[in-house]
Formats: structure tokens, C-alpha cells, sequence
């Protein structure tokens, strides 16, 4: 698993927002990605997922069979090749049910064609069951019905991915609105998942007890360069991210 | 007799289009402002064929339908992932470059001296008209089941992630623009099967049939009866058309001075009535339905065992 970066910029106007020589992710198991606010931390996931085009600069994704170079893909090609990302700001279909919303993302693309239409079931027996194991994994107001708060949005969010099972899974902030508890629930479960070997994660996070608690390595991005890699005591330790982030 | 079976038949055309079009916008989200011109390729292309090339009925109504397909598809792939403005636009000229070009290229169409005459299909048999208006009545009920099919489906259930979150859903791995962009050509292709079986209606085809007001009309119908529900086409349509059109026009005793007044009077009681809905039931008669999917039993809802 690996997803690299090449002298990858991205300028809006004259502004150059991120311009980076090369960060590697995906070799460290569960990654984090810190930074002051405007260092560019979400443009970069934006860059990798192809939802943002970049200035310039080579992305590829080696998932294991083979290389794939990100450039000329479309997001949806991108999260095919099992490269997913949360939103930082709540995003949901709200016409769908928690389940529906779950079961959509479980679903392979190939199986929603004209063809569905006359399927004897909507979902097989095991999307049901994902489903129900996630959902029941967690204290939603109404397990059927639709997400309610804020809260339970961005959970569903989260889950969304999970289920749709990335091999390289970006999370974007996954603790802005969600309650602390969840947050620690969602992120045993992603720490279990990366312990099974069933994917890599990057966390993009301004919380930093957290990023230290659960980080196995953490980029450091400042004014949209990587300023600095190491292990989490590597990066507390390291002066120029007290300086530049810590403010001590 | 024969006006109110050609009335009811023209009707369940109505009906038809309101479906394709809560297909298209109620679930899909996409604006199509351009209902006449699909429907248009159907109708002049069956003429065409049939009566210049002496193709068969149906087969011509085919391969018009395949017209209005291409038609869709093409225009999909032009503007279908722009905004939402861009597409109504884009639609809405498309059915105006049809209809000029039908008066135009009179050659092929008969310009505005018109395209006639096109017969019902079997032959001298008694009451003909009947039985088309039996098979038209077939297929409508066939898309009304099928848009019930699609709205149970995993198919639409996408389309309903594609009009709430069309980023979010390509986020997740869904080609939204592929799936939005055969779901319109396939559609529009329906209307053109629609706007074949309205030129043996007809009979005699001229380029005013194209004029915006059948757009607006099934816009209008879908809106009132409900864009998200299944029978909001069916409803709306007989609301508006059936009500007016045929049950008033025809049938009230409005004395002949009056009666003048008539689509005057229909178009302001549209208005009204599409204010009161927009105002106090913004989801139109109907509301929306949910789909219908068959409970699972209790093992596969519940959590499963831990190995």
C-alpha cells in the first residue's frame, strides 16, 4: 500500500496553497496528518481523492496489483481503486435511511445497473448483514430511520466509507462533531481494521491527544510544504512543530 | 365518441410523459425542460418513416424512439453535468431546434403544410381507435410499474443518492455521470415510443404539436400531483388535463360566449392551483413515497455472531 506524491502543487490564482516535493503515505498502518489551520492539509486530501485538480505534480496508488497513476482518473475511478476519504464538512444524502445510506455505499457499482430493477431482492443477505453489524455498533436515535443530528450525520459519513471497505482510507477530521466517545469508538475500530491488514488510514486532525494515542507516524504540514515525518515522540519532539503548531 | 376515446388517449400520452419525467426529475434530479422535443422526435420520425419510407408502424415508432434516445444521450453528454440551470436551458432549446427544424426542413417533415395522414394500425377492423388506445393504455401502465420497479431498486436508489449528493456519490465509487446520462437516453427514448404512438392519434402531423405549452403542461401535472411519488404523474394529469380538458371543455354546459373563455379560465385556475401547492404542499398532492423492499427476516437484520 503506498500512495505517493510528486512534486505535487496546487495555486489558486498567484496563491500557492500546497506545493510539496514528495510525501509517501500508507506504509505506517495508521497515519496522521497535522498542521496549523490554512497549511493546506485538506487541499491535499482533496488533491489525492481527484476532487481538486492540481497545479501540477504526479499522484499514483499502488494497492497491490500494480501502480495506478491518480492524474487522469475521475473521483469515482479513484475510490474504485479502494482510495476513500470523509468529509470534513457534513455531506449526506437526505432522502436515504442510515441503512439505505450504508447499504448504497456496500453495494458494488457494477450490481446497480438497468438490471436491478428486476432483482428478486434489493441487497444480498451479507450487505444486510454489514450493515446491521455497523449500525448496531453504534447508539443511533433510530437505527431505521434517518440520521438526526449533526452528529450521527458525519458518523454515518464516516461509516459510509468503512463499509464501501477502502484499501487506503483518509479521514478528515473525524472528531469536528462528533461527541468524544464516538470518536474513541469509531477509532478502535479503525485501529482493529488496520491491525487485520484490511486497509491503511491517514487522519487529518487538530486534535492532537488524539493523533498521538492513536498514530503509528504523523506528517507535519506548514505554509503547504511537509515540514517534517517521523513517529508521534519524534514529532513532539521536534522543534521547528513546537514552534511552528504547538506554540510552546 | 371518437373525440373523447382520441382525448382520453392523448391523456394517457400525458400521463406517460409525467412518468418519464418523474423518472427524470423526481428521482434523478434532472430539470428537463425539453419534454416536447423527445416526444417530437418520436412523433415526426414515426411519420416520417411510415408514410416516406413505408416502414411499418411500429417498427418506424422503434426506430423513432431510438432517435429520441440518441438525441438524450448526446445531449447528455454535452450538458448533463452541468448545473441544473444549464441543463433546463440546454433542454428547453433542444425541443426549440427540433421544432424549427421541422418547420424548416420541409422537405423531409412537410413543413408547416403538415405530414399526413397516418392510420391506426389493424387495418379496417371496428373501432380501432379503441384498441390503440388499449395498447397505449398498456404501455402506460407498463412504466408506471417499472417506475416502480426503479424506485424499489439499487438502481434507484442511486439515482436518489445522485440527486441529493452527486459528489458525495462519485466519492464513493458511483460513475454518476454514466449512470445519470443512460437513465436520461433511456427515458427520452420512452418518450419518443410515447411520441410515436401519438402520430397514428394525430393522424395529421403539424409543427404547432411542438409549440413548449405539452412540456409545460406535464411540468405542471407532475408538480401538482407529486415529483417523488409514483402515481403523482397519474394524479396531476388527470387533475389538470382530465379535469379541463376534457370533463370541462367538453361537458360542462357553458353557454357559447362563455365558452370562449374557457382556456383562459383553465390556464388561471393552473396558476392557482400551482401557486396553493407550491405555497402549502411544496412535494404536490401525493407527497413522496418510499420504496417498497421486502422485510428481511429476523437472522439477517440482527447482528451476526462473532466467529
Amino acid at each position: 500500500m503506498r500512495l505517493e506524491a510528486q512534486n505535487l502543487t496546487k495555486a489558486y490564482h498567484a496563491h500557492e496553497v500546497v506545493n510539496i516535493k514528495n510525501v509517501t503515505f500508507g506504509s505506517g498502518g495508521l497515519e496522521g496528518l497535522i498542521g496549523p489551520n490554512g497549511a493546506g492539509k485538506s487541499t491535499l486530501m482533496g488533491l489525492l481523492t481527484r476532487r481538486i485538480a492540481p497545479t501540477s505534480g504526479d499522484i499514483q496508488l499502488d494497492v497491490g496489483n500494480g501502480v495506478h497513476k491518480l492524474n487522469p482518473l475521475k473521483s469515482h475511478e479513484v475510490a474504485r481503486i479502494g482510495l476513500i476519504k470523509t468529509n470534513q464538512r457534513i455531506q449526506g444524502f437526505d432522502s436515504l435511511t442510515i441503512k439505505d445510506s450504508l447499504r448504497l455505499a456496500a453495494t458494488p457499482p457494477k450490481d446497480e445497473g438497468f438490471a436491478s430493477l428486476f432483482a428478486k431482492e434489493r441487497d444480498s443477505d451479507e450487505i444486510e448483514a454489514k450493515v446491521a453489524q455497523l449500525v448496531e455498533a453504534f447508539p443511533f436515535t433510530d437505527r431505521n430511520g434517518y440520521a438526526m443530528s449533526g452528529g450521527e450525520k458525519k458518523l454515518v459519513d464516516i461509516l459510509r466509507c468503512l463499509i464501501a471497505e477502502p484499501k487506503l482510507f483518509l479521514m478528515d477530521e473525524p472528531t469536528a462533531g462528533l461527541p468524544d466517545d464516538i470518536t474513541r469508538m469509531v477509532m478502535d475500530m479503525v485501529r482493529q481494521k488496520v491491525a487485520n491488514g484490511e486497509m491503511r488510514v491517514v487522519v487529518v486532525e487538530h486534535d492532537l491527544p488524539m493523533i498521538w494515542e492513536y498514530c503509528d507516524y504523523v506528517h507535519f504540514l506548514s505554509e503547504g510544504s511537509i515540514l517534517f515525518d517521523g513517529t508521534p515522540e519524534e514529532v513532539k519532539s521536534n522543534r521547528v512543530v513546537a514552534e511552528k503548531y504547538m506554540g510552546v | 365518441m371518437d373525440y373523447l376515446i382520441f382525448s382520453f388517449s392523448l391523456m394517457l400520452v400525458y400521463i406517460g410523459l409525467a412518468q418519464l419525467l418523474h423518472i427524470q426529475f423526481g428521482m434523478a434530479g434532472i430539470p428537463n425542460f425539453g419534454v416536447v422535443g423527445f416526444w417530437g422526435l418520436g412523433l415526426y420520425g414515426t411519420g416520417v418513416l411510415y408514410l416516406t419510407y413505408d416502414v411499418p408502424l411500429f417498427i418506424a415508432i422503434a426506430m423513432a424512439s431510438l432517435l429520441s434516445a440518441a438525441a438524450g444521450y448526446v445531449l447528455a453528454l454535452l450538458v448533463l453535468q452541468r448545473s441544473g440551470q444549464a441543463v433546463l436551458a440546454a433542454t428547453l432549446a433542444l425541443s426549440a431546434i427540433i421544432a424549427t427544424l421541422i418547420v424548416s426542413e420541409k422537405d423531409i417533415t412537410g413543413g408547416v403544410q403538415g405530414l399526413g395522414t397516418i392510420k391506426f394500425p389493424f387495418g379496417d377492423m371496428d373501432g380501432r381507435n379503441i384498441v390503440f388506445m388499449v395498447f397505449i393504455l398498456i404501455v402506460v401502465i407498463a412504466l408506471v410499474w417499472l417506475s416502480a420497479k426503479l424506485r424499489d431498486s439499487r438502481m434507484g436508489r442511486q439515482l436518489v443518492a445522485i440527486r441529493d449528493n452527486e459528489e458525495l456519490a462519485a466519492s464513493l465509487g458511483k460513475n454518476t455521470a454514466s449512470t445519470k446520462r443512460w437513465v436520461f437516453a433511456v427515458t427520452c427514448g420512452m418518450m419518443g415510443v410515447l411520441g410515436g404512438m401519438s402520430a397514428p392519434l394525430h393522424q395529421f402531423l403539424v409543427p404547432y404539436q411542438l409549440a413548449p405549452s405539452l412540456t409545460f403542461a406535464v411540468w405542471i401535472a407532475l408538480v401538482l400531483g407529486g415529483k417523488g411519488h409514483n402515481l403523482g404523474a397519474t394524479v396531476g394529469v388527470f387533475v389538470t388535463f382530465g379535469l379541463f380538458d376534457i370533463l370541462i371543455e367538453t361537458y360542462a354546459p357553458v353557454p357559447a360566449e362563455q365558452a370562449i373563455l374557457l382556456p383562459n379560465f383553465k390556464l388561471f385556475c393552473y396558476g392557482l392551483v400551482l401557486i396553493m401547492i407550491i405555497m402549502f404542499r411544496p412535494r404536490g398532492m401525493l407527497g413522496e413515497d418510499k420504496p417498497r423492499v421486502r422485510a428481511r427476516p429476523a437472522q439477517a437484520q440482527g447482528v451476526p455472531r462473532e466467529t
